[in-house]
């Protein structure tokens, strides 16, 4: 069943009801009742009028309630067990005084640093060590094979 | 007066008889008309203006011609319950064997004249309802 919607105020049309109007330019309106072609006829605005479909969707008539419903969902927080650290790992983190994990992570920070210190130091000997090596071993300055060599004997005349 | 909505010259009609019929004329009637008003073809007879300036030199003012009835301001019941009303009386004008005049139809035409077998209006119609 083919239904219309009425151009007014856009209401349903039902087969055998409304009236059909054509306009000069050709254009087509399509009534539910008189009262609809009527306030059409006489030039009214239908969205001044306030029991049309177009008054009440520019006021936001009637569709506030489901929107308001629509817009309850929140996202909810979840703990779980990631790379590192399993859930009970992570509970007894979180159930510490702050002092008290706050100490911890100082320690963590001033261990580290030590170590790092310390990785520096043997690092830094080692570089000096072989680098004094290498200073023994070599001569002040490099020189080619050619010029370790010398230079080549001038070949004596033999003949004239 | 009834518009006239083809190309044949004529712009406004009188109607002076409906044939086989007592009372007013309906969309797919055939009635008999005066010319009133010639359309000037200035700013019309740019495509195919061979054509309507040829079927212009046949239609005068003052001829009598048959026409078709097309389109009526008076609300008409269609047998499916629906009501059509247009914003004015238009024809298209047909000679005696009953072929239209123009080669062009502006404007949209009532669906009645299918049940009258107008085909030839309907076929030159942009659009009938």
């Amino acid at each position: 069943m083919r239904t219309y919607d009425d151009t007014f105020s856009g209401q349903k049309i039902y087969p055998g009801k409304g009236k059909l109007y054509v306009r000069g330019d050709s254009k087509i309106f399509r009534f539910q009742n008189g009262k609809t072609e009527s306030l059409f006829l006489q030039r009214k605005n239908p969205r001044r009028i306030a029991w049309t479909t177009l008054y009440r969707r520019q006021h936001k008539k009637g569709i506030s309630e489901e929107i308001a419903k629509k817009r309850t969902r929140r996202t909810v927080k979840h703990q779980r067990a990631i790379v590192g650290a399993s859930l009970d790992v992570i509970k007894e983190r979180r159930a510490q005084r702050p002092e008290a994990r706050s100490a911890a992570r100082q320690a963590a920070i001033s261990e580290g640093k030590e170590k790092k210190a310390a990785a520096e130091s043997k690092k830094k000997m080692e570089k000096a060590k072989s680098a004094a090596a290498g200073a023994r071993g070599q001569t002040s300055r490099i020189v080619g094979k050619q010029g370790a060599k010398g230079a080549p004997m001038k070949a004596a005349a033999k003949s004239r | 007066m009834v518009n006239c909505i083809d190309n044949s010259g004529a712009a406004i009609v009188e109607c002076v008889k409906v044939l086989r019929m007592k009372r007013h004329a309906k969309v797919g009637d055939r009635i008999i008309v005066v010319v009133q008003k010639q359309r000037s073809f200035g700013p019309e007879s740019g495509p195919g203006g061979s054509v309507s300036i040829s079927a212009a030199n046949n239609v005068r003012r003052g001829d009598i011609r048959h026409a078709v009835v097309v389109r009526t301001a008076k609300k008409t019941q269609r047998p499916d319950g629906s009501v059509v009303k247009f914003d004015d009386n238009a024809c298209v004008l047909i000679n005696k064997g009953g072929e239209p005049i123009g080669s062009r139809l502006n404007g949209i035409v009532g669906s009645e004249l299918r049940d009258k077998q107008w085909s030839k209006i309907l076929s030159l119609a942009p659009m009938h309802l």
